[in-house]
């Protein structure tokens, strides 16, 4: 009896400490999520008041959009470009970090900067720095090669804000790879070097293998944010010139909140939303983390 | 158990309060434009000033939108946080109208004896019409003219004008030059831009158009290419330039700092020479002509939402800035011509040296407007950075957006 | 002996390019903000200005409405950093340490709504709150971001590592679950208290996709949100845009600089155990 009562205080605590968050959850998460589905299904415009049913009609056009084709394509270059490139910066990094050296705080901070930083402050200095008469091609005509304006330019323009977002994250996982490092024996290495393995061998053979759930954790997380990079593009390029910047986020932006059409947003958001399932899905089944 | 639920509560007490401490103060009425030089943002807050003193009783909060104007407005609209007096750009003024989200003015104007709509000129109220109601009135307007630098002229030995297109050519072949000599050229007849806007006065100087009186689409017919083709030839041949290759963003920029030697402009590049560039001594002629005389006039309108809840109070305002005094006061310096008839004559815009130009240049303007979304202007722009980033010819690249733009056409007004 | 001090060279000189690469676009970006001339983009630039001063400075705070954003920037950071620590914590005590049906599957959906790409919930939101007439007001900037699953989940890891004997004695003296929460867990959590709160503060802080969609007018913008628009404006007065930056940069940096030890922890435990 004095049990049941003390369970149903400990089951009313419980409720009240998390009532306001799953309150919280349920009106920006978990609503929204089905919400999405739905607006997907109507010519959803604000300006309007009326909002007609068009069935998959948003899907289907969608796939005849051209811009939004080539929103799938930049966004999975992008990802496939920055995702393998910064993890495996990310893991050097750390791994130089945690040699012993002199200044490794400073060296660490360093590193760390970028990624503390907002992102629209980035993408400002790296506006400059692309420019025609920038730090860039500066640095560049000092080694005599003439460059060219780097976001205007449709063949660079991505790959310039691709090499950004490297320049910011890295940073950022290296601290993640630290801490994966440090759980190493120290002992592994000893072994190694008694078996006469140089540096390059360590991390090959000892590190790389050894920080294999951190790497998965790094990944999806890259991946998540790569494919649902926004606040670069917006800055930066405005997803020019000729689409060639143009991501599925800023894609949806755009037709949701610069075109007005609420309900074809949310269908680009909602294909968008699969193909990150897919993605990880697939990561997970091919590159599975042995950390469960 | 009791503390904890009294100290939750209190947390989300005070958040609560701290949340709705302020949204935006829909208690006064509030006016929006666009921002532009600063000179014009100082004239535009003087005229403003001269309404308060009239009309110390009526209360308002000017505030301007930076950025990208007509995307905010339109989610302002969406979302009933828009101003109750604004700036519609004649542009988009359609897909707004089409939309029924404006205040219909016409009671507004037949109450108001003294208002004398018919002063207006015709071309400038009708860009702000739809069956037959007036949704905005006309507070400027702003022929694109050719700014030229009378230095830079006269180096070149040129002293006339171009009048024509082959002469326009000549003469930046004859401005381009390579004052460094290091191979590549650093001061340039011409800038141009990938903008539909600034393609358009040759286009209609070639008899084309981007949407036919008939409502079919023009952008792939003989005489829209072969502006464009004309246009992007310019940049093509090295004799004009570009804003991203120069690091400038607009091409006043280019003109102020002598890069290039003319440039295509409205008004408000008066005010920003006189800021910026006040020692470049330049002159403005009317656009060289092409089969005929042509240019774009942009006229811009200032309208109310639907929504609004200080209807009287904008109207008052409304009144004031488009009226004889508001106008003048606001037109003064050149940075717009105004859309009303007898201040442009008791003002002598007729006989001003420079001002007569855009005026003259009125009389064979024509206002850009179409019935297409802003989807459709996105996929021409685009189509233009592909002509002139990456060499795509103008045909090649008009024929492949041609039936994507065409599904971009309004369907005029949706309700009611 | 000598071939080792080669490599050592080598290595430090990789390093230090290395680093050059990740804080020299800042260096510069400080350089042109105490830029006296406007126009930098003379060529060849200069790295170092030829005179210095630090009317940059005085110009945003004079001529922007740069006191109004930090303002809404700093409201936002405090009330949804607060709010992520006192809530988040709450949570995941509960979530460590009371038993109540249902707890199992409730954890596991809110773990399972990490996995849902925010970009889904973008237009959704968008229309819920306008529906509340708050798009454009601080609950509307504020109420999404008041606690995060990442927060309460971190809470409750390290709740979970806390010894239960710890609060079994309090439980006997008959005190009740917020008091052995307030009294007894938090003193103890202090650097998981840390993390979540410098994590919070930092994405507050930084957050520029919501902001730039919730806030039409200009004086709800928050600092990111208003330098990306000074970028459309003011893109050629660069030594303006450059102090700006750096203004916007100094809380975070200076708080990562101060708290170092608990961010890296947070990640890194974000990052074990996620």
């Amino acid at each position: 009896m004095k049990l049941t009562a003390k369970r149903k205080e400990q089951a009313r605590t419980a409720y009240l400490f998390i009532g306001f968050p799953l309150i919280l959850f349920l009106v920006f998460t978990f609503f929204p999520i089905i919400f999405a589905f739905y607006i997907s299904f109507y010519d959803w415009n604000l300006l309007i008041p009326d909002k007609p049913f068009v069935g998959l009609a948003n899907y289907f056009e969608l796939f005849q959009d051209r811009v939004f084709l080539i929103s799938i394509k930049n966004t999975l270059v992008y990802t496939i470009g920055v995702v393998p490139i910064q993890t495996l910066l990310a893991l050097v990094l750390a791994f130089i970090m945690n040699q012993k050296l002199r200044g490794r705080a400073f060296f660490r901070l360093a590193f760390y900067i970028p990624a503390v930083t907002s992102s629209v402050v980035t993408s400002i200095i790296f506006v400059w720095i692309y420019s025609k008469p920038g730090l860039l091609n500066y640095l560049l005509s000092l080694i005599g090669v003439e460059g060219t304006d780097y976001l205007t330019n449709p063949g660079t323009a991505l790959f310039a804000i691709m090499a950004l977002n490297i320049w910011t994250t890295s940073g950022y996982f290296m601290i993640s790879f630290l801490a994966g490092l440090q759980s190493i024996p120290q002992t592994l290495y000893e072994a190694a070097k008694i078996d006469g393995a140089n540096q390059w061998q360590q991390f090959w053979k000892i590190t790389v293998p050894m920080v294999r759930p951190v790497t998965y954790f790094v990944v999806v997380l890259g991946l998540i944010g790569c494919f649902q990079v926004f606040d670069q593009i917006y800055v930066m390029s405005s997803g020019g010139p000729v689409n060639s910047t143009t991501t599925m986020s800023y894609f949806t932006y755009n037709n949701s909140f610069k075109f007005f059409r609420l309900g074809y947003g949310a269908a680009s958001a909602v294909v968008l939303a699969f193909i990150i399932f897919g993605a990880t899905a697939m990561q997970k089944k091919y590159f599975p983390s042995e950390a469960y | 158990m009791k503390n904890g639920q009294n100290f939750l509560a209190f947390i989300i007490l005070a958040f609560v309060l701290v949340a709705s401490c302020s949204p935006p103060g829909s208690d006064t009425m509030r006016l929006s434009s666009w921002v532009s030089s600063p000179s014009e943002t100082e004239l535009y807050k003087q005229t403003l000033a001269n309404f308060r003193d009239q009309n110390p009783d009526t209360d308002f909060k000017y505030e301007p939108i930076p950025g990208n104007y007509s995307e905010k407005l339109q989610l302002m609209l969406g979302t009933r946080t828009a101003p109750d007096l604004f700036y519609l750009k004649g542009m988009t003024a359609p897909s707004y109208m089409s939309f029924g989200i404006l205040n219909p003015l016409d009671e507004l104007i037949a109450q108001t004896p003294d208002f004398d709509v018919d002063d207006f000129y015709p071309f400038a109220l009708e860009a702000f019409q739809l069956d037959g109601v007036q949704y905005g009135l006309p507070k400027d307007f702003n022929p694109y003219v050719l700014f030229y630098n009378k230095k830079l002229f006269r180096e070149a030995g040129i002293d006339t004008i171009p009048t024509n297109w082959k002469e326009f050519e000549q003469m930046c072949t004859q401005l381009t030059k390579d004052l460094d000599s290091d191979g590549k050229s650093d001061q340039f007849g011409f800038i141009v831009e990938p903008s539909v806007e600034m393609v358009m006065p040759f286009v209609y100087q070639n008899n084309g158009h981007f949407q036919n009186p008939d409502g079919s689409l023009g952008i792939t017919d003989e005489p829209f290419i072969e502006a464009l083709e004309f246009y992007y030839g310019l940049y093509q041949k090295g004799i004009a330039t570009i804003g991203q290759d120069q690091g400038v963003t607009w091409n006043g920029d280019a003109f102020g700092r002598e890069i290039s030697a003319m440039a295509i402009s409205g008004g408000w590049l008066m005010p920003f020479m006189k800021d910026n560039y006040p020692d470049v001594d330049y002159g403005v002629a009317p656009l060289p002509a092409g089969k005929r005389r042509a240019t774009v006039a942009f006229t811009t309108a200032y309208s109310m939402p639907k929504s609004t809840k200080f209807e009287g109070e904008a109207w008052q305002l409304l009144d004031f800035l488009v009226g004889k005094e508001g106008m003048s006061s606001w037109t003064n310096t050149g940075v717009a011509m105004p859309t009303r008839r007898s201040v442009a004559e008791e003002n002598g815009f007729h006989e001003h040296p420079i001002y007569k130009v855009f005026m003259e240049s009125a009389e064979f303007a024509s206002p850009f407007q179409v019935q297409y979304s802003e989807r459709g202007f996105e996929e021409v722009v685009v189509a233009f950075q592909a002509i002139f980033f990456t060499d795509k010819p103008p045909r090649k690249a008009m024929e492949d957006i041609e039936s994507q733009i065409k599904k971009y056409r309004l369907v005029g007004s949706k309700n009611n | 002996m000598k071939k080792i001090k080669l490599q050592k060279l080598l290595f430090y000189g990789v390093l230090l390019l290395m680093t050059f690469i990740y804080i020299g676009p800042f260096l510069f970006s400080l350089s042109i903000s105490f830029n006296a001339e406007q126009d930098v983009f003379s060529w060849p630039i200069k790295l170092i200005p030829d005179e210095w001063t630090l009317d940059n400075y005085q110009r945003v705070w004079r001529d922007l409405p740069f006191g109004q954003w930090l303002f809404n920037s700093i409201a936002i950071t405090i009330v949804q950093t607060i709010t992520n620590v006192f809530f988040a914590s709450l949570a995941g005590f509960a979530f460590a340490r009371l038993e109540f049906p249902g707890k199992n599957i409730i954890f596991a959906v809110l773990l399972g709504s990490l996995m849902i790409p925010g970009i889904i919930l973008l237009v959704p939101k968008f229309i819920i709150l306008n529906e509340f007439y708050l798009i454009n007001t601080y609950a509307g900037l504020m109420l999404p971001g008041l606690v995060t699953v990442v927060n309460i989940f971190l809470m409750k890891q390290f709740f979970e590592t806390i010894p239960k004997d710890l609060e079994e004695a309090a439980l006997i003296d008959g005190c009740s679950y917020f008091r052995i929460f307030w009294q007894i867990f938090l003193p103890v959590s202090k650097p998981a208290l840390a993390a979540v709160a410098i994590y919070t503060f930092q994405g507050s802080w930084n957050e520029f996709m919501w902001p730039v969609i919730v806030t039409t007018t200009r004086d709800m913008f928050t600092l990111p949100v208003g330098m990306a628009f000074l970028k459309n404006e003011f893109s050629v007065q660069w030594p303006l845009l450059m102090a700006g930056t750096i203004l916007i940069s100094l809380p975070t940096l200076a708080i990562f600089l101060f708290f170092q030890k608990y961010f890296v922890q947070g990640v890194a435990s974000a990052g074990l155990k996620g």
